[in-house]
Order: structure tokens, then C-alpha cells, then sequence
């Protein structure tokens, strides 16, 4: 019995393993699934990492069609916002805060417009041409075009 | 007052969003060991007030109109006169996945270092007050903002962002220049000779943790006296640059800048016709954030004037240095409403202003200062 439990235990170890890797990478997915979405006219279907970044800093007026660029968030604490800001974006939320803030108080630019839920938010972006906001999984029931960061 | 708007409800327009209106109103009490500082705060001083109203309106993708009234209480140097703060026009030329240049027309915000733009705004700056050994309340107006043009470039690379920023403005000199810079408000004019020209080159890293920046402005000023004025015609030129770097990491952000001033008097006096002084400031700063809501910062600053003004057969400057140590603290409550508290250990009185400490009265070399502020946004 001894051998055949010794050679069992280690074809266990491995499943058990990657049993637990896999829920960690379900886990890690269902964290870091935040989407960048526009509304649905807004033809642009990828960005890279810094031009997202860009959108959300307020520094691309328009999108590629022409249309005026009209930017969604939720409040700087709340948890989907900040999962957004550090996954996606690679930046820090005070950061954001501190860009919006030198636009808004120097007169050279506007600032996102902040809702307070993500309800409110993927329905905004649903219903504002060159709308673009975030999500935390591709929303279902609303109309809204999803753009992969790469 | 601060309080009263807290309970205002929102003012911040969001319904149309090609208009956004915002604002924020803030209240501190200052109390120093000795000299005046923001009014007579050896006795405790409420005259550091301020208040902005802004709104903005993109009439075209390309196209943004941007105005700014502020109402400044600070002492001798600054009463509440409503102040047209910036009234500008950004006109977008060109948008590109690489790069965007664009043109600002109007009264803009000077963009020197990393604070000038938005230096009024409390929730912008590192602490109750912007380090005064490179940001001089005692005479802001100087750099403030400028009535011109501007020309600004973004180019976008895998390194980072560079950025430019070129214009000419006149400066918007008032009895606080003069104060400073000829040490009393004499009877006559101080006025710009021609548009200042003014340079901003910055660089960022793709994800923004390192920022550079080297900021310029050359000011050329003519003052001419009145019947009563104890001093002759003469020009006032101030170079100023200020070199500025910031890191960003999760929970701290460090800061430095440096500042050479370079300050030239011409024919004042026929018995001294030319005389040149530098000034240098500069300081290092840390923040740290326990918490989203909550932030500590310490910082140590560096101001030398030159005491060499006497030459002028003007009144010499009380103290031509100082060394300050800041710890502060920063806590908000919720987005629109932020508590403050600091503290600075003085060694000398290089940042005092003339207009409230006056020459003869004398400045005592090593001085504290507390202060208290609410601020509120909308």
C-alpha cells in the first residue's frame, strides 16, 4: 500500500495545484476584468495602454471620426474606478485626480463627468454620442462598444 | 462661508456636458511666533480667504472658452476685489495619435513648475501654502498669468510624453512688484515694456511617475516717477527659471524644484546706474498618503536674496535668507470638503513681505507658523 500511495500522492500534488492555479487565474480574471467601453457609433475597437491612457488624461479632444471625445467616471474612491485606473490604465487615482484638477483650475480643458454609479455610468456612455467610460465586465442590456486595451 | 456652501447642493453642471461650472472656497487661520505673515498673525489672522468661480464651454471639439473669477484675501498683499483669474480661448490645430499642437489666446495661467497654474486652488497645492522661497505670495502677480498668446506641443512616444509650451503675455505688475522689487509703492508707474516671453518644456514618463520640467519668463519693465516719487525713471528686467522634478509611487510622491532669479536695475539712481542681484530658492518635499482620504508631508526649503540692494540707496531688505522646515497635514472628507494643518520653523525672513513687515520695523530671525484651512470644491 505504501508504494502505491507514495506514487499516488504525487499525481494528487500536481491536480491539486493547478486546481488552485486555476481558481487564482478565475480569481485574478474576475478581479482585472474591467473593460474600456464607448458608445456603440465610436468606431475605435483597440487602443494601446498609453492612448487610453491619453483619453482618460483628457488630451484627445476627438475621436477619429471627428466626434467630440465625452469621458464618464465614477467617484476617485470608489472600488471600480480605482481597479479601472491602477488594471487598465497603469496609473494611480490621485494621479488622474491631479491632471483633471490642473485642466479644470488653468482653464485648459474640461474634466470627465462624474456619476455615481456603475449603473449610471454604462447607461451614460449607452446614451452620449463619443461617450467612453469603463465597466467592470462587458455590461449586458445596453448597447455600448467595447475597446480592448492592449 | 465655507461651511454655508457645503450645504449648497451641487453646483457642478453635469446635464449638458459641452458646460461645466466648478468652484471652491477655502478659510485659513494663521498664527506666527513674530513678523506678519497673511495680516497680523502674531494675534491670530483670518485674511487668507479664497474663492473661485469657473466655467468652461467646448463650442467644438477643437475649440474650448475658458473663465476663472477669483476673490483673494491675503493680508496687506492681496484685498477680496474680484479678479479675472484667466479668460482664454484653446484652439485645438492639430490631434494625432503622436502628437497635438494647439494655441491659447486670452489671459492664461502662466505654466511655470509644477504648481503656478493652479496655485490658488487649495486642493492643487502640496500644503496651506506653495513654497515661498520659488512661489513668492508676496509678489505672485509677477507670475501669475499673462495677457497674450501661447503656443503648446504634446509629442507621444514609447519614452514618455514631451511637451512645450512658447508664449508671450504682459505680466500683470502691481504694487506688490514694486514693493518687492523696489521696496515701497512709489508715486508713479511700473509697467511692462513689451510682451514677456515665456518657455515650458516638460517631459513624462508613459505612465507619468517622473515628471522634468524647465520653466522660463524674461520680464522688461519701465518705471516712471511721480512728482513724489524718491526715486528717478528707471527698468526693472527679471529673468526667472525654475527647473522642477516629481516622482510619483503608489503612496509617496517626492518633489523638488529651483529657482534662479536674476534681477537687474537700470539708471534709478544717478550715483548707482546699474545693479544686478540674484536670488535662488528651492526645496525638497515628500508626501505620503496613509490613506486615500489622508496625507502627510514634510519639507525642507532654501531662499537667498542679495543683500547688496543697499548700493541702491534703497531701503535694504530685512533679511536676505531663509530656511524653512514644513510638516503637514492633508484630510478629506469626502470629495468636495479637505481639513489642513501645518507647521514651519523659520530661520530668517526671506519670504516675508515688505508691504507687512516694513524695513525699519526688523524681522525676528527664527519664527513658527501654524495655520488651519478648510477648503471646499464644487
Amino acid at each position: 500500500m505504501t508504494p502505491l500511495a507514495s506514487r499516488r500522492a504525487p499525481r494528487l500534488r500536481p491536480s491539486a495545484k493547478s486546481l488552485i492555479c486555476s481558481l487564482l487565474l478565475i480569481w485574478m480574471a474576475s478581479v482585472d476584468a474591467q473593460v474600456l467601453i464607448a458608445h456603440a457609433a465610436v468606431e475605435v475597437d483597440h487602443l494601446t495602454q498609453n492612448e487610453a491612457r491619453r483619453y482618460l488624461m483628457m488630451r484627445v479632444p476627438r475621436w477619429p471620426d471627428g466626434h467630440a471625445v465625452r469621458v464618464f467616471v465614477l467617484p476617485d474612491e470608489h472600488v471600480l474606478h480605482r481597479r479601472f485606473v491602477t488594471g487598465v490604465l497603469g496609473l494611480y487615482p490621485y494621479q488622474l485626480r491631479r491632471v483633471w484638477d490642473r485642466l479644470l483650475f488653468s482653464g485648459t480643458g474640461q474634466v470627465p463627468i462624474t456619476v455615481t454609479s456603475p449603473h449610471e455610468l454604462v447607461r451614460s456612455v449607452a446614451s452620449t454620442p463619443g461617450a467612453l467610460g469603463y465597466a467592470d465586465a462587458p455590461p449586458p442590456g445596453f448597447e455600448v462598444r467595447i475597446i480592448e486595451v492592449r | 462661508m465655507v461651511l454655508a456652501l457645503y450645504w449648497l447642493p451641487s453646483l457642478a453642471w453635469a446635464t449638458e456636458p459641452a458646460l461645466q461650472l466648478h468652484g471652491f472656497a477655502s478659510q485659513a487661520l494663521v498664527w506666527t511666533s513674530d513678523n506678519r505673515f497673511f495680516g497680523d498673525s502674531p494675534d491670530g489672522s483670518l485674511d487668507f480667504t479664497e474663492l473661485g468661480l469657473n466655467g468652461s464651454w467646448r463650442a467644438d471639439p477643437r475649440l474650448l472658452l475658458a473663465t476663472q473669477v477669483l476673490v483673494r484675501r491675503a493680508g496687506e498683499m492681496s484685498d477680496a476685489t474680484p479678479w479675472l483669474d484667466y479668460a482664454l480661448a484653446d484652439a485645438t490645430l492639430v490631434s494625432a495619435p503622436t502628437h497635438r499642437i494647439g494655441l491659447r489666446m486670452g489671459r492664461i495661467k502662466n505654466p511655470i513648475g509644477l504648481y503656478n497654474e493652479t496655485r490658488d486652488v487649495p486642493f492643487t497645492r502640496p500644503g496651506i501654502f506653495l513654497p515661498q522661497v520659488v512661489y513668492f505670495d508676496r509678489v505672485r502677480n509677477m507670475m501669475l498669468a499673462s495677457d497674450g498668446l501661447m503656443f503648446y506641443g504634446e509629442r507621444y512616444t514609447d519614452l514618455g510624453t514631451f511637451s512645450a509650451t512658447l508664449g508671450a503675455g504682459l505680466p500683470l505688475l502691481d504694487a506688490n512688484v514694486e514693493w518687492n522689487y523696489l521696496l515701497d509703492d512709489h508715486d508713479g508707474e511700473l509697467e511692462p515694456e513689451h510682451p514677456v516671453p515665456l518657455l515650458s518644456l516638460w517631459y513624462a514618463d508613459p505612465a507619468e511617475r517622473l515628471r522634468l520640467g524647465l520653466s522660463g519668463a524674461a520680464m522688461h519693465s519701465r518705471f516712471d516717477p511721480g512728482s513724489e516719487a524718491a526715486i528717478g525713471a528707471g527698468n526693472l528686467d527679471i529673468r526667472y527659471w525654475l527647473v522642477s522634478a516629481q516622482y510619483n509611487a503608489a503612496n509617496w510622491t517626492l518633489a523638488g524644484e529651483y529657482a534662479h532669479i536674476l534681477i537687474d536695475w537700470r539708471h534709478f539712481r544717478p550715483e548707482a546706474d546699474r545693479h544686478h542681484a540674484i536670488q535662488t530658492g528651492w526645496y525638497l518635499q515628500a508626501a505620503y498618503r496613509l490613506s486615500p482620504a489622508i496625507e502627510l508631508m514634510l519639507r525642507y526649503e532654501e531662499g537667498d536674496a542679495d543683500r547688496r540692494l543697499g548700493d541702491l540707496h534703497l531701503h535694504c531688505p530685512a533679511s536676505d535668507h531663509s530656511r524653512i522646515w514644513v510638516l503637514g497635514t492633508r484630510w478629506d472628507l469626502g470629495r468636495r470638503l479637505m481639513l489642513r494643518l501645518e507647521y514651519q520653523r523659520h530661520h530668517g525672513g526671506f519670504t516675508l513681505s515688505y508691504r507687512e513687515n516694513p524695513p525699519g520695523d526688523g524681522v525676528v530671525e527664527d519664527w513658527d507658523l501654524f495655520a488651519a484651512q478648510i477648503s471646499l470644491r464644487f
